[in-house]
């Protein structure tokens, strides 16, 4: 449990760093100005590993970030309320829940899967929210930009989730060969 | 699933409608927080991002910095003669303007700034600036009339959220700031602004609700009209690259007059001219 405590902490910072960098990275031109999210890698590698009570922490310190930096008022009224990603990441992070006992038997891939889903259905929530918002001024619009920006972070984001976990299965294993070799 | 686990979720469910719930002025508050807490990390990335930036470009010769040196030498008298000229040249015009009865008009103070962030989201088009309420700078919470945030070439957007020593800024690229705005050279007003989502760089603006016979050409200015007291009247939003009959009205496609781009350098105006 303490462990895993631990584990949660480290998460946290690495969410609010992931949330610093996300912003120095520019958006990538070549796929319609899409941007790079990293984020919801680490939340996934989270839900997909950490008990259901520490799973709901970080999707409440990760939703209220998102919310709180995404943040847009119109007139005297917020655009997309704070909270609403909190829900989202509860239902994302129970999914994860649920695939959890393969993750620790050696499904690599599925955190990488989810975090694509992640990335995906934050993305897709944003923008239909914003659009149900700015109907009555701007219509629905719906193009390949959108289609680009909501599909690319979500493809950059299961990439980096598979090398996220290659790495650590690398330094694991180089550390279990160290330890074999010392008590041999 | 366990009992505690559901438990455990429905209290999350809570503190989640709890935020939903919070006015517009707590969940500023909340914003300011976090920005001021993220503030020093991005100050920092962005002082490393821009000293490798500069890495590259900062070797120069003795001769290329001596010509450099003479050619700013030169362009500072220039700004210094063209100033002393305006400053006669608003002494006059407030001296007429008192004889002709009308309000003194007041100087804009402008206060410089540098860009150090920009927003990572896909959706909206902010930009972080590292002045604060400490310069002076106003997100019109309190008084209703947020500042405007301008280069030498035009309009940038407004304050939106403001902390100690940092602020955020809306641009004019984003389909949440409305310009009122008039044609340059023709009766013509509407409303500019952003698109909701565009590629690269250096987005176009629209200028809707113009009058649908409106006779716009391509390179004619778009300026600030000023009204609803937001921005000032007479900053340079733009040229008009087409112009298109709809249904109801008229709709002009505005290339910005600031490359979002590069921009790096701005100024927040933090007392307007009074309204005449």
């Amino acid at each position: 449990m303490i462990r895993d405590a631990i584990k949660t902490v480290a998460l946290a910072v690495g969410i609010f760093a992931a949330f610093v960098l996300q912003m120095f990275i520019p958006p990538m031109d070549f796929a319609a100005g899409s941007r790079v999210m990293l984020v919801p890698v680490l939340f996934c590698a989270g839900a997909c590993t950490l008990p259901y009570p520490l799973m709901l922490a970080l999707a409440v310190l990760t939703g209220l970030m998102t919310d709180l930096l995404s943040l847009q008022l119109v007139g005297d009224s917020v655009e997309i309320s704070v909270g609403w990603s909190i829900l989202l990441l509860v239902a994302l992070g129970s999914i994860c829940q649920g695939v959890r006992p393969l993750v620790l038997r050696g499904q690599w891939w599925l955190p990488a899967l989810m975090s694509a889903l992640t990335t995906l259905s934050i993305l897709l929530s944003q923008y239909l929210a914003i659009t149900m918002r700015r109907f009555d001024t701007g219509g629905f619009v719906w193009n390949e930009t959108v289609t680009a920006r909501i599909l690319v972070p979500a493809l950059v984001a299961m990439v980096l989730s598979l090398w996220l976990h290659m790495i650590i299965a690398f330094v694991t294993w180089r550390r279990q060969e160290r330890r074999l070799l010392r008590d041999f | 699933m366990r009992k505690v686990n559901i438990l455990l979720a429905v209290i999350v469910v809570l503190v989640a409608v709890f935020f939903m719930l919070l006015s517009t002025g707590a969940v500023k508050g909340l914003q300011s927080g976090l920005l001021s807490l993220m503030a020093p990390f991005l100050k920092t990335g962005s002082a490393v991002q821009q000293g490798l930036g500069a890495m590259g470009k900062g070797f120069k010769s003795l001769d290329e910095l001596e010509a450099d040196n003479r050619r700013l030498s030169t362009e500072n008298k220039e700004l210094r003669a063209m100033n002393q000229i305006l400053r006669d040249l608003e002494t006059e015009n407030n001296r007429l303007r008192a004889a002709l009865d009308y309000r003194e008009r007041s100087v804009f103070r402008l206060v410089p700034a540098q860009i150090f962030s920009r927003d990572a989201s896909s959706w909206w088009n902010t930009v972080m600036i590292n002045r604060g309420f400490e310069d002076g700078i106003d997100d019109g919470l309190g008084s209703g009339v947020p500042n405007t945030v301008i280069t030498d070439k035009g309009l940038v957007g407004k304050i939106m959220n403001v902390q100690k020593n940092t602020a955020t800024v809306l641009l004019i690229t984003d389909e949440n700031c409305r310009v009122g705005a008039y044609v340059e050279g023709s009766r013509s007003k509407g409303i500019v602004s952003g698109m909701r989502v565009q590629e690269g760089g250096n987005p176009e603006l629209q200028m809707n609700f113009l009058d649908k016979n409106a006779d716009l050409q391509p390179g004619q200015k778009v300026y600030t009209q000023g009204v609803g007291a937001v921005f000032p009247p007479g900053l340079l939003i733009g040229t008009v690259k087409s112009f298109q009959q709809r249904e109801l009205d008229g709709q002009a496609i505005i290339t910005p007059e600031v490359d979002f781009a590069t921009l790096a350098d701005v100024f927040v105006i933090v007392s307007q001219p009074q309204q005449q």
